[in-house]
């Protein structure tokens, strides 16, 4: 067994080719406008992003997953990835986390294989399933015994990170700001991990409704600079 | 589990018009007679005899639609949840179609006054070729304070389903907070409304077009348009009243109507 700190690290650099740097889940739709202008209000977006989005979704899957993976519920695992890309109504936001859970798949089964990313892998080439960072990060994860609490927590740390580097690229924002961003946010990022910890099954996938109509008006903008 | 009310509805087509073949109602649901505004499809409005719904009341409603049938559910008016000191209202809806059948299943808006909590569990089954209309709004209702968000939340969650696998899952849960009323939420309005329909037919080009004509309407709303994991579309809109909702959802209607089921437009409020 490798350190388990080495790979968190790994995963939670900005640099790690997830292709989340071409994606901003809605937020160019903010930027576009100027709602998200500068270090105040992407701050106030990001806050919000991780307390709603990612508590909600894209955490509370990976929480659920790791767990699946842990009482060894295959079938659960897989469920999951059914249940984020049929609640993804946003068409290319739905397709954004396809192809970036595919490419994570595929590059951490190079990194770290287990059985379960080969699995999910040819699940996705046969279609039958689709492919989610969340649930990639939860299968490494657990396939290299990094608990829950640390998992997910690492999993919204390296997401929050890519949205702050797609972020100074977008608005523009100084780097520094940036990385005063990541850390300002790091009592939520503790209240948002136990806050996962605490809901229930019935609570994943709720939507928040205004990010969700961005994401949708992000299809339609004539200029932009991410996928989604 | 005690109902307050449940109703059962069967739509079979006989020749070339769809009839009820069965239908069945307790407790404080009820079900008009069906009128044929669409004279090969029946409509039926979901009556709710009491006031609104209290606290710990629990409905069941079941649709099927068998091959072919084509059906309308509404309701009658709002539904009003009041507050609901000790347990949820919880409404359960299921909705069978078989191959090719039409269910438009449109209820005017869900009101939620103060201190309100209400859970909604929607589940779709679609056969081949099975096409879904369906829309919801969910409003907040007058408090003495003057607070837009006085219940205590709302959750709604619509799972659509073919070949037993979930191909949408719309999940729409308000719980006020400091948050609710702004940035990705609730955007500065107060009232939520979707529309959403699955139709072979639904292409991009469509979708873009619907989106040209809510956007020409020049309404005081925020909204969405994007297309769903199957063949339909899905419109999501933030609003300030439901008067924006319904011309909104209506309207977009009225093209699906005309343009992918190509029939004439039907009225089913009477105010």
């Amino acid at each position: 067994m490798t350190d388990r700190l080495l790979p968190l690290l790994q995963f939670s650099d900005s640099n790690f080719p997830s292709g989340a740097f071409s994606h901003s889940f809605g937020l160019e739709t903010y930027i576009q406008e100027e709602v998200i202008k500068d270090k105040q209000t992407f701050s106030e977006a990001l806050f919000i992003y991780l307390e709603k989005q990612l508590v909600y979704v894209d955490g509370l899957a990976c929480r659920l997953a790791w767990e699946t993976l842990e009482a060894e519920n295959e079938t659960g695992f897989f469920q999951l990835d059914e249940v984020l890309f049929a609640s993804c109504l946003s068409k290319e936001t739905r397709l954004g986390n396809q192809r970036i859970g595919e490419r994570m798949a595929r590059l951490c089964y190079d990194l770290y294989p287990s059985f379960i990313l080969e699995k999910y892998i040819k699940e996705m080439k046969a279609k039958r399933y689709y492919g989610h960072s969340a649930l990639v990060f939860a299968a490494v994860a657990f396939h290299l015994g990094i608990d829950k609490q640390t998992a997910v927590k690492t999993y919204l740390f390296s997401t929050l990170n890519s949205l702050v580097q797609n972020a100074v690229r977008g608005i523009p924002l100084g780097q520094t700001d940036g990385q005063k961003l990541l850390v300002e946010i790091q009592t939520e990022i503790e209240k948002s991990t136990d806050e996962i910890m605490k809901l229930s099954e019935e609570d994943l996938a709720a939507v928040s409704p205004g990010l969700e109509v961005a994401q949708m008006q992000h299809e339609r903008l004539h200029v932009r600079i991410f996928m989604s | 589990m005690n109902l307050t009310g449940a109703m059962e509805l069967k739509a079979e087509k006989k020749a070339e018009r769809t009839i009820l073949s069965h239908c069945y109602y307790e407790g404080a649901l009820k079900l008009t007679r069906p009128v044929y505004l669409d004279e090969h499809a029946p409509s039926v409005y979901m009556i709710h005899v009491g006031g609104g719904y209290v606290d710990g009341d629990v409905y069941t409603t079941k649709i099927h639609a068998a091959e072919e049938a084509e059906v309308s559910v509404t309701t009658q008016s709002h539904t009003k949840v009041y507050k609901t000191p000790k347990e949820p209202v919880v409404q359960k809806t299921s909705i069978h179609m078989e191959e090719n059948s039409l269910v438009e299943y449109m209820p005017d808006p869900l009101i939620a006054y103060e201190k309100a909590r209400f859970v909604q569990e929607t589940d779709v089954y679609m056969e081949e070729g099975a096409r879904l209309i369906y829309s919801d709004m969910m409003t907040p209702g007058w408090a003495e304070d003057g607070r837009a968000f006085s219940y205590d939340w709302i959750r709604s969650r619509l799972k659509i389903y073919r070949n037993g696998r979930l191909v949408v899952f719309d999940h729409l849960f308000l719980e006020p907070d400091e948050s609710i009323s702004g940035l990705m939420q609730m955007e500065g309005y107060s009232h939520a409304g979707m529309l959403m329909v699955i139709h072979e037919k639904v292409d991009e080009a469509f979708i873009e077009s619907v989106c040209d004509l809510l956007e020409k309407m020049n309404l005081e709303a925020r909204f969405g348009i994007s297309e769903l994991p199957v063949k339909g579309f899905m419109l999501r809109i933030l609003a300030q009243n439901t008067k924006t909702l319904e011309e909104l959802i209506y309207k977009a209607h009225d093209e699906i109507r005309s343009r992918l089921l190509q029939k004439d437009i039907i009225r089913w409020r009477k105010y």
